[in-house]
């Protein structure tokens, strides 16, 4: 009897325990998205001048080219072909138009991560496009490298997405206030040894403490004035669930350099 | 009285905008040739012709500002008209005192576009015409012996043939003689025209 009742105990303890721990994990897992989201819509905030001008340019584009169909059609003869020309530029741009509001929402919506098979490059060209007006602005140069062999990997798109804002974000900042010097900025995507897709941000800023390069993820690290210190932390813990690693260095001969892997995507996971 | 035909130059960085103003330029007529980068365009095919730039204040590697400077320093001297995308007040600022003849804000407005446009060309071709006309009066000039330059730096300051004389010990008639054959030469009509010479040809600061 004490047996048993020691039994039924036990397996009702187990099993409860399992429960919390489910639900807590869960809770987890929630709250770590939420801060996520959080933390993608801050920079989004910092960005905002950058996207109004990106949204600007296809606008212009777009007054322009209408102006001048209306005055392909008013001559005499009217000129269709031309008129057509205008036109047919009028849907690109504002086609360009409206793929950059998509990708703002993606960034600011709600939803839970959602792991699937993602090019590297197409992800990440499509958010750096959102800081060209930025990087512009302070006169950086920005080299893209995208090696033709990269695998595709698992992963959640939005989230990937974010890290790289994140590390393209705090370049810029690194480098803006800089007087005299390189303004580059690097984005490098190539396959490391292990097959997994190896994303390098250097850029030729203020740099890093070097003793304390391991700094800058802990939470509440910033330099930033405005900054929440929470960017690298979310960053480093987005690419360690997607089991890859993130992680800082000096750059030569100047700078700050991130690098972060993500496995790539095994046979049949697509 | 046939024109020039006129070329304009767009530089701008973004396909979108720069596609669309070479569309409203080509819509009422004017020759276009544009570039997406200071580079291109300083290194790309240009034709001697009375015209302006349309350029983006913010290019890649070269700002609108700095490239207006190169271009001074090339002596390539058309009328630049900045655009930007951000209403951007002191740039707007130093790029007038530097010497750009409008500033406009994107999306353009098509009047303001082509109303600067035409003002830009017509400042260069006036230019144009000016520095032909410097560079003839100089080909003149140079036809003038040694001694007729002094006489004609004398003569446009309106001093008497006698005190001419006397000051490059000559006399009266030689100076008279000199006198005729610089206006020949020159091909004026008068003294007033060719003070008005040595004027644009920098002589008035010669004499003294």
């Amino acid at each position: 009897m004490a047996l048993l009742a020691f039994l039924t105990t036990s397996i009702v303890t187990t099993v409860l325990a399992a429960r919390i721990r489910r639900t807590s994990e869960e809770e987890l897992r929630n709250t770590r998205a939420e801060l996520a989201r959080f933390a993608r819509v801050a920079i989004l905030g910092e960005l905002t001048a950058s996207i109004a001008h990106e949204l600007n340019q296809p606008l212009a584009g777009l007054v322009s080219s209408g102006d001048a169909c209306r005055r392909w059609l008013g001559n005499q003869p009217p000129n269709i072909e031309r008129a057509n020309q205008s036109l047919e530029r009028i849907v690109r741009d504002a086609d360009r138009a409206s793929k950059v509001v998509e990708r703002v929402r993606g960034l600011a919506k709600n939803t839970p991560p959602q792991k699937a098979a993602v090019s590297v490059k197409e992800a990440v060209r499509e958010v750096i496009v959102l800081t060209r007006g930025e990087l512009e602005q302070n006169q950086i140069r920005l080299e893209e490298q995208f090696a033709d062999d990269l695998p595709l990997i698992w992963a959640d798109r939005i989230q990937l997405q974010q890290v790289c804002l994140n590390l393209v974000v705090n370049a810029i900042e690194s480098i803006k206030d800089l007087r005299g010097g390189p303004r580059n900025l690097l984005v490098r995507a190539e396959k490391d040894a292990s097959d997994s897709v190896l994303l390098t941000v250097s850029d030729t800023g203020a740099g890093l403490d070097s003793d304390h390069t391991e700094d800058v993820f802990n939470a509440f690290y910033t330099t930033k004035p405005e900054g929440m210190g929470m960017g690298l932390t979310i960053s480093r813990s987005i690419i360690e669930a997607h089991g890859g690693r993130l992680w800082a260095s000096g750059n030569v001969p100047r700078g700050a350099k991130f690098q972060f892997t993500l496995p790539r995507c095994r046979e049949g996971a697509i | 009285m046939s024109l020039e035909p006129p070329l304009v130059f767009v530089v701008d960085d973004d396909a979108s905008a720069r596609e669309g103003i070479e569309d409203i330029l080509q819509s009422v007529g004017l020759p276009v040739i544009s570039f997406g980068s200071a580079r291109e365009f300083l290194h790309g095919p240009r034709r001697d012709a009375p015209g302006c730039i349309v350029l983006d204040v913010r290019l890649p590697g070269t700002s609108g500002l700095e490239f207006q400077k190169i271009l001074i320093e090339a002596g390539i001297r058309l009328p630049v008209i900045f655009i930007t995308g951000h209403g951007d007040i002191p740039m707007s600022v130093m790029a007038m005192k530097s010497g750009a003849i409008e500033f406009l804000t994107k999306p353009l407005r098509e009047q303001s576009l082509l109303d600067a446009v035409n003002a830009g060309i017509e400042a260069d071709r006036l230019r144009r015409e000016g520095s032909k006309h410097v560079s003839e009066l100089r080909q003149r000039f140079e036809l003038l012996t040694p001694r007729e330059r002094e006489v004609f730096a004398l003569v446009v300051t309106g001093r008497p043939n006698k005190q001419i004389a006397a000051q490059l010990e000559l006399s009266e008639m030689t100076v008279k003689v000199h006198r005729s054959q610089i206006t020949k030469k020159m091909r004026a009509t008068s003294i007033v025209e060719l003070a008005r010479m040595a004027d644009r040809l920098g002589l008035s600061a010669e004499k003294s």
